[in-house]
């Protein structure tokens, strides 16, 4: 496939398209209307602002056409931590069963995306709404060519305990997968994600994640982005948090040579809240961008935003945050905390934290810093006799863990500290401290 | 001569001039301890008492403009500040840092490691260590939670002041410096932390007290008392001169020097 969709033919938006009646979408109907759509719109460009961070050119150097290898890597998984509970393991966005293990929590339903098209089972093209986005139109790509998908439906009658792990593995060319995550009223699930790269792959990743949360509902998501040095991922998640319920949110970008994290959350009902923190460590010469729009659409509804950027070397990173309290949300309450901390004359990072506010009665914060290590700090532990090289890794290590802190699962937490760690170049000094 | 460690140098700072961003704040000061003296540098705000601590514990963004300083008979200046720890001089910061994800235990070992390695002594046996700092914390009332916490994270300026005063009875210095150990401190803080400092009093060790108010020193008695003020020590005395500070402030200290 070629990246170079430009024609201005089909102008029809997604959503105003007659459907057939009650809601259902075939996949195939779904996919034509996408094309139809990106093709009026383009893929996005260096011009577009909302890209203007991220390095496309990455994207469009390289051979965007689906993978179909689905030979698999096994090795691949050792590499991951220590996992209770149950395991899916996607390969090009193909479900490889024998690479899966473990048995779902009660109340956790998985369903094969495909499924889901003309099934009674909720509504698609209501869930696809975010589908047609100008802004996002990686989202479209996506839609047009994913073959397969995961869908879990998490239902009230239990709460699971154990977590669920999805692994999402590319190996070559484009990877496009797909997930879809509801839960029913008074559920709770505990997911966490995985996206990985064969080492020499020159992939580039398309993730969309779909996520609502009906009334009383409490997601855990954490995303771990551990992909291979010269991946390239453009993740999309768009979340739906319904009244009184809950989503938590936890990216750690550990890997990739490219990595941009779109997310978009829709407090929609009274009482709905959201918790959005993640790290972002750009060394070598990474770049890992990170887009959040929070729209409080309801009354007292509460979110907060805790991103921790490092860039070494030739590491470039970016945080572009907004958040929008909509007419009539009142008593909202939003904070936003941006710290990053560099560590070389050529890394960067860029923090924005945007605010706008159409609603009376609210509290809203935000606050972003981009420095380098504190002198003040770094002598206390050297009036301690801690060596110079020793403390600085340390205050780095330290500066990390206010978002590593936010993890509660503890295998995992030791993974995410181990891979920090080993990416200072110090990391020998301080083991003894961490551990 | 005799060779009584009791009256052994320990620091001797002399003509010591200092600056930051280009601005003098130590002006020619001269001040020699001994082992087992305590001092106390007192003056009123800006006169140059946290500089003092800060030079002599080696910050960097001070500069040394001229003089020179002793720590037991070697070119204190010349040395980083994490040597100046090792060899056994000790900082009690005004302020102590927070630094979540280290852990207080952790530092408190390796700092004791540092200082060990340096005197030719092997690694602090783990076990040991933590019967140590049990016990110290037992001294210092502390909880048992500040084992598993990071550095100072979440403590009240009591606890911080507390940890300092712990970190000083693990590492057992040659020289302590406190730097307004007694501000921001409730009484019964002060005394948890005045009673530590006193418990560390030993005929060959010197401590240096940094302070504004008199009001440390009624809880610990110190040998000397120096005015600090104008970058200069203008005026020294016995216990009994921090009363008179207290009673009839600073400014007359500073024409009694210029009547001089």
């Amino acid at each position: 496939m070629n990246a170079e969709l430009t024609s201005t033919q089909g102008l029809v938006p997604l959503a105003a398209v007659p459907l057939i009646t009650c809601g259902a979408l075939s996949h195939d109907a779904w996919r034509a209307l996408a094309l139809s759509r990106l093709i009026a719109l383009g893929l996005p460009t260096s011009r577009d602002d909302a890209w203007k961070y991220s390095s496309l050119n990455l994207m469009q150097r390289r051979d965007l056409t689906p993978c179909t290898d689905f030979s698999a890597p096994a090795q691949l998984l050792s590499s991951l931590p220590e996992r209770q509970g149950a395991t899916f393991v996607c390969l090009n966005g193909q479900l490889i069963a024998e690479l899966s293990s473990g048995v779902l929590p009660a109340g956790v339903r998985y369903t094969p995306l495909n499924d889901l098209f003309d099934s009674p089972i909720g509504s698609m093209r209501a869930r696809l709404r975010a589908d047609d986005s100008a802004e996002q139109r990686l989202r479209l790509l996506n839609a047009v060519v994913c073959t397969a998908g995961v869908a879990f439906d998490v239902s009230a009658q239990q709460a699971p305990v154990e977590p669920v792990h999805l692994v999402h593995i590319a190996t070559h060319h484009g990877h496009y997968p797909r997930t879809l995550v509801s839960l029913q009223a008074g559920s709770r699930l505990n997911l966490i994600e995985y996206y990985l790269s064969v080492d020499d792959s020159s992939s580039v990743s398309v993730p969309v994640t779909d996520v609502e949360l009906a009334e009383g509902a409490e997601l855990q998501h954490t995303t771990l982005g551990l992909a291979g040095m010269n991946s390239v991922v453009y993740a999309d998640l768009n979340v739906h948090v319904g009244k009184n319920a809950r989503y938590v949110h936890r990216s750690l970008e550990l890997g990739g040579l490219a990595t941009r994290l779109d997310l978009k959350v829709h407090l929609d009902a009274n009482g709905a809240e959201a918790h959005l923190n993640g790290l972002l460590l750009a060394d070598k010469t990474r770049q890992i961008d990170i887009r959040t729009q929070m729209d409080h659409h309801a009354p007292n509804t509460t979110s907060s935003q805790l991103y921790r950027g490092v860039a070494n070397d030739r590491g470039r990173g970016s945080y572009d945050g907004k958040v929008v309290v909509h007419q009539g949300a009142a008593k909202s309450d939003s904070r936003q905390s941006s710290r990053n901390l560099l560590l070389g004359p050529k890394a960067e990072i860029d923090a924005r934290p945007q605010l706008e506010i159409n609603a009376d009665d609210v509290k809203c914060s935000h606050g972003a810093t981009t420095g380098s290590i504190d002198e003040e700090v770094l002598f206390y532990l050297l009036s301690r006799g801690i060596n110079h090289d020793t403390a600085r890794a340390l205050l780095i290590f330290a500066f990390t863990d206010d978002v590593i802190a936010t993890l509660t699962d503890p295998a995992l937490r030791r993974e995410v500290e181990k891979r920090v760690l080993a990416s200072l170049p110090t990391a020998a000094l301080i083991r003894g401290f961490v551990q | 001569m005799t060779t009584n460690t009791q009256n052994a140098a320990i620091l001797e700072i002399t003509d010591l001039s200092a600056e930051i961003n280009g601005r003098a704040i130590l002006k020619s000061l001269n001040l020699h301890v001994r082992a087992g003296e305590v001092h106390a540098i007192m003056g009123p705000n800006g006169a140059g008492k946290s500089t003092l601590s800060q030079v002599l514990a080696g910050r960097q963004s001070y500069a040394v403009t001229a003089g020179s300083v002793l720590f037991r008979g070697e070119n204190l200046l010349s040395l980083p500040p994490e040597e100046r720890a090792r060899r056994g001089l000790f900082l009690g910061f005004q302020y102590p840092v927070e630094i979540p994800g280290v852990n207080n235990v952790y530092l408190l070992k390796a700092a004791l490691n540092a200082k060990r390695k340096q005197a030719g002594l092997p690694e602090v046996d783990a076990f040991e260590f933590l019967g140590l700092v049990r016990e110290k914390m037992q001294l210092m009332q502390m909880d048992e939670s500040f084992l598993s916490r990071g550095v100072n994270e979440g403590f009240s300026g009591g606890e911080k002041k507390r940890n300092e005063i712990l970190q000083m009875a693990v590492l057992e210095p040659v020289l302590a410096i406190l730097d307004e150990t007694d501000s921001g401190l409730d009484i019964d803080a002060l005394k948890v932390v005045a009673n530590g400092v006193t418990s560390l009093r030993r005929h060959d060790r010197a401590i240096l007290l940094v302070t504004h108010y008199q009001r440390l020193l009624d809880y610990i008695t110190p040998d000397y008392v120096h005015v600090l003020m104008d970058g200069k020590i203008l005026k020294s005395g016995t216990a009994s001169l921090a009363h008179e500070l207290e009673a009839r402030g600073y400014d007359w200290v500073r024409e009694e020097a210029a009547n001089k």
